[in-house]
């Protein structure tokens, strides 16, 4: 009788300890795992807020369908920031306290990304593949730099490949920047400064505020410098009003452009003046010949969605999505945030079904890929013209 | 020297298009000023909504077989201007009439409240892409002098002027015009002399809306389709500011010096003194200010003394 009660007590002390030692993960329970995504809904960008998380979500369907992952289904809730850091701040501490994220995966743009950072660091949380190629998301000397996981080729790094490309097609080029001056201009002008400084040059800098619709001055002053290469750091309207500015006045340099200019919609607005365009971009293309592509494609035309929503910020969705499930599958049945992170830097070359050059992370390393290839508008199609570049 | 001044007058070229932009929504601002004494800060979202509809009718237009497109364009126009009119009342409805023996301060709020709608409500119905509108005038390029200029900013300027020269002619030599400038002094006084206050008021609000409209149509394939292209507003409002509030040619005065001021600042200015960069986005109001202080009614504004 003394042995059994032993026994018994052995047992409910184990219990207990194992109950205390196994608090439950935040998000996760047997069935689901739920990650918090912050998109701009109402805001500038909020063409980009419907594109991506619909992108995201086909992947999840998928994966959800086959089972999920270790058993659990993936499921997202999306906030709104309007673009506004201190918007992105509050839904990110929403999500933590009243939702209970398992994660964060996927917000969009750089100045609200920024601001997360204490954020990540007070909860020791998670931000996978944050929807930003600002180089600084990867940069280690910034606050809770160990929670955020980038996936794409930083805005530095493209416009130093695109100085580089500048002086491969031309010896005697002069290369002109036209950014935007906020934190993705800033980033994309760290990536100027390394290159002039490697090719001991110096590049003309104009600027201008985002939501600007003329861009005479900055053509002009271009035109004016004598550059033959003008790197274009804009999204979609930008590339489109600096090229018909500048063939309004018989200006015709080569135009390159950091990747949010490489939607389809450039080409199209940009008509005859768009053509030889070349942009830098992180990943292959959505209709493209790599397998993840040809099963985005399978999904989408299975899930009736509008054609017209098909395209590179979809893709960029469906990409990423790619990445955080590899890494919760990495993670393992018993998920943690911590487990998840490790799994993260265990990433080697690893290359989504041959959508990306190869993501590697590392306890020291945030930066998923360092390559892009380059695009180029020919007759009103884009096409790729190059390798991998690093 | 050959080559700054040919590049300054190119961007005094370009200046005045993007001023007679400023201008045209400016006019608007200043239609219901000069009618209500109410600032209507819903007047860049009227534009947005007057280029989305023109938008939609030409889309359609252009799928029917055998139209050809310039009747597409024109078609597509008219109706844009029939909505703007019929809209334009139903605006005076809903925000002037409830409202207008309110404190200005409300409807002002009403207004404000309007633009934010207009923006959810626009986005719902357009979605949340960026559209690119087709442009009646193609890209074609009109060069005099080595100074270019596109057909469609060039329509842009002759569009503000044209109907700058309407209004100022319709206020000031029409039996109409001038009994909206009366109301707009005493309503009380205007209703007693037998002025049809309420049918004032609607056409004013039908004036500025298809004001707007004309301007959304003109603006929209310059700048592309956007629930957000409204915000220009607020870079007219200054415009209108700066011209005299309640000014018609001031409208055009202080869009055009605006826009140069502006592109040139982007342009010259910062290509030979690199700090002007710096304060780009601040030079257009230090221009303001300095005016203001000179003239606080604005270059052609009145000064108005109170009796007492």
């Amino acid at each position: 009788m003394k042995i059994r009660n032993i026994i018994l007590l052995t047992l409910l002390v184990a219990l207990f300890l194992g109950c205390a030692g196994r608090e439950p993960t935040p998000g996760v329970t047997d069935s689901e795992i739920l990650i918090g995504n912050i998109q701009d809904l109402s805001g500038p960008m909020k063409e980009l807020g419907m594109a991506l998380p619909h992108g995201s979500n086909l992947y999840f369907n998928y994966i959800n369908g086959k089972g999920g992952i270790h058993g659990r289904k993936i499921k997202m809730v999306i906030e709104d920031h309007q673009y506004n850091p201190q918007k992105a701040v509050a839904a990110a501490k929403k999500l933590v306290e009243q939702n209970q994220v398992f994660c964060f995966y996927q917000v969009i743009g750089t100045s609200p990304c920024e601001a997360l950072r204490p954020t990540l660091e007070e909860y020791e949380i998670p931000l996978i593949a944050p929807a930003t190629q600002s180089g600084t998301m990867s940069d280690r000397s910034r606050r809770g730099w160990k929670y955020i996981f980038h996936t794409d080729t930083g805005y530095d790094k493209q416009a130093n490949i695109l100085v580089d490309y500048a002086y491969e097609q031309n010896g005697d080029a002069k290369v002109g920047v036209i950014y935007q001056d906020d934190d993705y201009g800033a980033n994309v002008l760290k990536g100027i400064a390394e290159a002039e400084e490697r090719h001991g040059i110096t590049v003309q800098k104009e600027a201008y505020q985002r939501g600007a619709t003329d861009f005479a001055g900055q053509v002009m002053n271009l035109l004016k410098g004598g550059t033959t290469h003008v790197i274009i750091g804009g999204v979609v309207r930008e590339p489109i009003i600096v090229m018909k500015t500048a063939a309004a006045m018989s200006y015709a340099p080569q135009f390159l452009g950091i990747s949010p200019t490489m939607d389809h919609r450039v080409v199209l607005g940009a008509g005859k003046e768009g053509e030889g365009f070349i942009v830098a971009n992180f990943a292959q293309l959505y209709n493209s010949d790599a397998e993840g592509a040809k099963l985005y494609r399978e999904l989408f035309e299975n899930s009736g969605t509008d054609p017209k929503v098909m395209g590179m910020y979809n893709f960029y969705g469906f990409m990423t999505a790619m990445v955080l499930v590899e890494g919760l599958e990495r993670a393992g049945k018993r998920l943690t945030r911590a487990r998840l992170i490790r799994a993260m830097e265990g990433f080697k070359n690893w290359d989504g079904m041959g959508v990306f050059p190869g993501i590697s992370y590392g306890p020291s390393d945030r930066a998923g890929t360092e390559s892009v290839v380059l695009v180029a508008n020919r007759g009103g199609t884009q096409q790729i013209i190059s390798d991998w570049i690093e | 020297m050959t080559e700054t001044f040919g590049g300054l007058t190119q961007e005094v070229v370009s200046g005045i298009a993007l001023g007679c932009i400023y201008a045209l929504i400016a006019l608007g601002f200043t239609l219901i000023y000069k009618a209500t004494e109410v600032v209507n800060f819903a007047q860049g979202e009227l534009m947005m909504v007057g280029a989305y509809v023109n938008f939609f009718f030409v889309s359609a237009l252009l799928e029917v077989p055998l139209l050809n497109g310039v009747w597409a364009f024109i078609i597509a126009l008219v109706g844009a201007v029939a909505f703007a009119v019929l809209f334009g009342a139903f605006l005076d409805l809903i925000i002037n009439r409830p409202l207008k023996d309110e404190p200005v301060f409300s409807v002002i709020m009403a207004t404000i409240s309007l633009a934010i709608i207009l923006r959810a409500v626009m986005a719902v119905i357009a979605g949340p892409m960026t559209r690119i509108p087709p442009s009646p005038f193609g890209s074609s390029v009109i060069t005099f002098g080595g100074v270019a200029i596109s057909t469609l900013d060039m329509f842009i300027i002759l569009s503000a002027v044209v109907l700058v020269m309407v209004f100022y002619f319709f206020f000031n030599r029409t039996k109409w015009g001038i009994a909206m400038k009366a109301t707009s002094e005493d309503p009380m006084a205007a209703h007693l002399v037998g002025i049809p206050v309420k049918k004032v008021y609607r056409n004013v609000w039908i004036f500025s809306m298809v004001v707007a409209t004309i301007g959304g149509v003109l603006l929209a394939p310059r700048t592309l389709l956007d629930t957000h292209m409204g915000f220009l507003g607020l870079k007219a409002f200054p415009a209108a500011v700066l011209g005299g509030f309640g000014s018609i040619p001031g409208a055009i005065v202080g869009g055009v010096i605006m826009g140069v001021i502006e592109t040139v600042s982007m342009g010259t200015l910062s290509f030979h003194f690199p700090w002007v960069k710096e304060i780009n986005d601040i030079i257009v109001w230090i221009v303001l200010i300095a005016v203001l202080m000179i003239r606080p009614a604005g270059i052609l504004g009145h000064e108005e003394v109170d009796r007492v």
